[in-house]
């Protein structure tokens, strides 16, 4: 089944894809599986550290997502 | 649960938006200690570039959530009065104010043991991001030690 995601960028990760968000839709996908796809668009983020939060908790890169979700890569935190 | 609080302010945070906050806490008699934590952008120089300014923006929803998390975490822990948590966003220069911790109880030993746990987390948890400007147009990205 399709599942619609909306991903949002950070930081320097949003100056590599030049966007701040964009929609995909997507079978059930691992964080894993899905952060390669990414990587396939945009080459650049091979060499960027980020995490990956699913609807505002960091998750697992094993973490399987299944429902529609808003998806964040987000780069190092610099807060303070 | 109550809701989270929006801790984010445009722009750097004032000595007088400080000042008004301790103000504010003085109706509050049960309380014998405040501690405060201030932020302040650092003009750091690599390779003959001086940083200006951070730029700082967040996945605000998440960042609240996180700070509202924090929030309930160390009034577990600690037996304080207050605590308030204030972030910029947008534009702060160097040697302007980006971050206001403020944390109260009855005595001492409590609010310094609570103020650099709260900062501490902030800095580990916060999906908070800042863009270093230089002195020669170039940037980069900040991040936390």
């Amino acid at each position: 089944m399709n599942h619609k995601l909306h991903i949002k960028y950070f930081g320097q990760i949003a100056e590599i894809t030049g966007k701040s968000f964009e929609i995909i839709s997507s079978d059930s996908i691992s964080i894993e599986e899905l952060v390669k796809n990414l990587t396939e668009s945009y080459p650049s983020l091979r060499d960027q550290e980020f995490k990956v939060a699913v609807d505002h908790e960091i998750k697992s890169k094993s973490s399987q997502i299944s429902h529609d979700a808003e998806i964040a890569l987000l780069p190092p935190f610099a807060g303070g | 649960m109550n809701k989270p609080k929006n801790v984010f302010i445009q722009g750097a945070i004032t000595p007088e938006f400080i000042a008004d906050s301790i103000a504010k806490h003085q109706t509050k008699t049960s309380i014998g200690a405040h501690n405060i934590f201030l932020g302040q952008v650092r003009a750091d120089t690599i390779e003959d570039k001086t940083v200006t300014s951070i730029i700082y923006s967040a996945y605000e929803e998440m960042a609240n959530k996180a700070f509202h998390t924090i929030r309930e975490r160390i009034f577990e822990q600690y037996e304080i009065t207050c605590m308030h948590i204030y972030h910029s966003l947008g534009e702060v220069k160097a040697g302007e104010i980006c971050l206001f911790v403020f944390v109260s109880a009855p005595h001492r030993k409590i609010v310094f043991e609570a103020l650099e746990a709260i900062v501490e987390a902030i800095k580990a948890e916060a999906p908070v991001f800042g863009k270093e400007l230089f002195d020669n147009e170039t940037h980069q990205w900040k991040v936390n030690q």
